[in-house]
């Protein structure tokens, strides 16, 4: 065994971003990655995107070729770490393998959430969280096929969108009863199906599917609650399962759903295990209960945050839960997290295809939605940060320069507190 | 050497930014401090102009995934973009802004 170093587990967005910070910061040590895929830390955005459809491959690193040299990583790909042992401060490979560390980070991600009812590894089957994945899938597209997308999620939708794109012909099955009624608005959800049935989608909501049965020449046919149907692919999208099971083997703390627990350090229950990105569940100001955020943003930031805490760094300064979804040629944005209790207000209109949505308790900014809007919500976010009530008299208002009037409230802020 | 009229120094004020559109290429236009720079419009890293972004403290950041440029330099500040962003030399004479031809570069 070598010196004790920092081993990351896991070799995606958060690890990769966590490795840079540490150079960053003058960390001079050794850092060993663990990642069960044969690829170099890549970006997942644009798998249910550009990769399926673009004609170009797009550039999916998370860091530039610089960057990453200079981040001196040794990368043990095709690696699972199996096992964790916290009194030793050792990571178990499945090929026997023992590193020994003086902090780890579990980085480790997450799987699609399969469905039970579909046997794993059947042709014209697909999950997307892989970039093999979606090779696999781009490969499909290209016969313009049948497809149905179960799951009326972002990432269901942004794949419905991609296929529709390629040419295929796509049925949404959504279990609710309407799309994405958990995180936008009413008019929201109804904007984005409107622009579903009108890119050529079928849409079936309070649907689900029971079961997939192979058909002769490679056809499957779903049983649905609303009836058979047949297709030649079938995309599953209904959600993340985090990659918990090793911290949970080893006796660290997580969540009641799922997730393994950290705090605002990104520090798990054992003093020298941290862990960042998708498979963690955070502690934070002003949430009850701690919250996964299954976010490109978090994993950066939470890489960041674990990255300063490893070495007793001040750790920076939280940020506004942000993200963002891709919808054929719209974007949309979200600021801050959804609540039950939210009254909205709103500047622009669906009909436009522009608008944002500030979801406010008690007059303070809680949850933003931008439809082809983000700098506005940019503008909005100064006020988000504060966490103070604001006037929203002026915010829908036309001859509202949106910018001067978020400085304006900003001001307005720091003058009545 | 093409300098292209572009704009009135009127038509921005300060942190805001348009296209404006030099010899057929797509330039966007910043203001900052009273003084003007100019930038390819398109992000390097998505389908997005930048002149639809949020310009603060020297930076414009894209409309739609928050990539930061520095605008006087060009240089991408922040992911998602790594590749920096092409910048186009502007004078201004009088009222008038004019920019450099990419073409005559």
């Amino acid at each position: 065994m070598t010196s004790r170093g920092i081993v990351i587990v896991g070799a995606g967005q958060s690890a990769a971003v966590a490795a840079h910070a540490l150079r960053e910061h003058g960390y001079s040590g050794r850092i060993t990655m663990v990642g069960r895929e044969r690829h170099r830390p890549y970006e997942r955005p644009l798998l249910s995107k550009a990769v399926l459809v673009a004609a170009e491959a797009p550039r999916l690193d998370v860091l530039t070729d610089d960057a990453w040299t200079r981040s001196d990583v040794e990368l043990l790909s095709g690696s699972e770490a199996v096992a964790l042992d916290l009194q030793r401060q050792h990571v178990h490979l499945a090929d026997g393998r023992i590193l020994a560390y003086e902090s780890c980070l579990i980085a480790t991600g997450g799987e699609a959430t399969t469905l039970a009812c579909v046997p794993a590894c059947r042709a014209g089957v697909h999950y997307i969280r892989t970039l093999d994945d979606a090779h696999r899938l781009r490969t499909a597209l290209q016969a313009k096929p049948q497809v149905a997308v179960l799951g009326g999620g972002f990432l269901g939708l942004e794949v419905a969108n991609s296929a529709l794109s390629a040419g295929a012909s796509v049925t949404v099955l959504e279990r609710a009863p309407s799309l994405l009624d958990r995180f936008v608005p009413p008019q929201a959800s109804e904007w984005i199906e409107a622009k579903l049935h009108a890119a050529g989608a079928r849409l079936l909501l309070g649907a689900s599917c029971s079961g997939v049965h192979s058909l002769p020449q490679g056809r499957l046919r779903l049983s649905t609650s609303t009836g058979d149907l047949e297709v030649d692919e079938v995309v599953i999208a209904i959600g993340l399962s985090p990659n918990d099971a090793l911290a949970r083997d080893a006796g660290l703390e997580t969540a009641a759903g799922s997730g393994i627990l950290v705090d605002a350090s990104c520090r798990t229950s054992n003093a020298h295990v941290f862990a960042c990105g998708d498979c963690t569940s955070q502690r934070r100001a002003g949430q009850a209960a701690p919250t996964r955020l299954e976010s490109w943003q978090n994993a950066n930031e939470q890489g960041r945050t674990a990255a300063a805490a490893m070495l007793g760094l001040p750790l920076p300064a939280p940020a506004v839960p942000w993200f963002w979804t891709d919808q054929g040629k719209h974007n949309i944005q979200m600021l801050g997290l959804p609540a039950s209790d939210l009254e909205y207000v709103r500047r622009g209109s669906p009909a436009n295809d522009k608008v944002l949505w500030i979801g406010h308790r008690d007059c303070v900014p809680v949850h933003g939605v931008a439809i082809n809007a983000g700098a506005d919500l940019r503008a909005v976010r100064p006020l988000f940060e504060r966490g103070r009530r604001v006037r929203w008299d002026d915010f829908a208002l036309d001859a509202t320069n949106l910018r001067t009037w978020a400085k304006q409230m900003q001001a307005d802020v720091a003058t009545t507190t | 050497m093409d300098w292209i009229k572009v704009a009135s120094a009127q038509e921005l004020s300060n942190d805001e930014s348009k296209t404006v559109d030099v010899a057929g290429y797509g330039v966007a236009l910043y203001r900052i401090d009273d003084e003007f720079f100019a930038t390819d419009s398109m992000c390097t890293h998505a389908t997005a102009l930048l002149s639809e972004g949020y310009v603060e403290d020297g930076c414009v950041e894209c409309p739609l995934h928050q990539a930061r440029f520095d605008i006087r330099t060009g240089k991408a500040m922040c992911a998602p973009a790594t590749v920096d962003l092409r910048t186009h030399t502007v004078k201004r004479e009088g009222d008038h802004i004019y920019v450099l031809s990419p073409a005559g570069k």
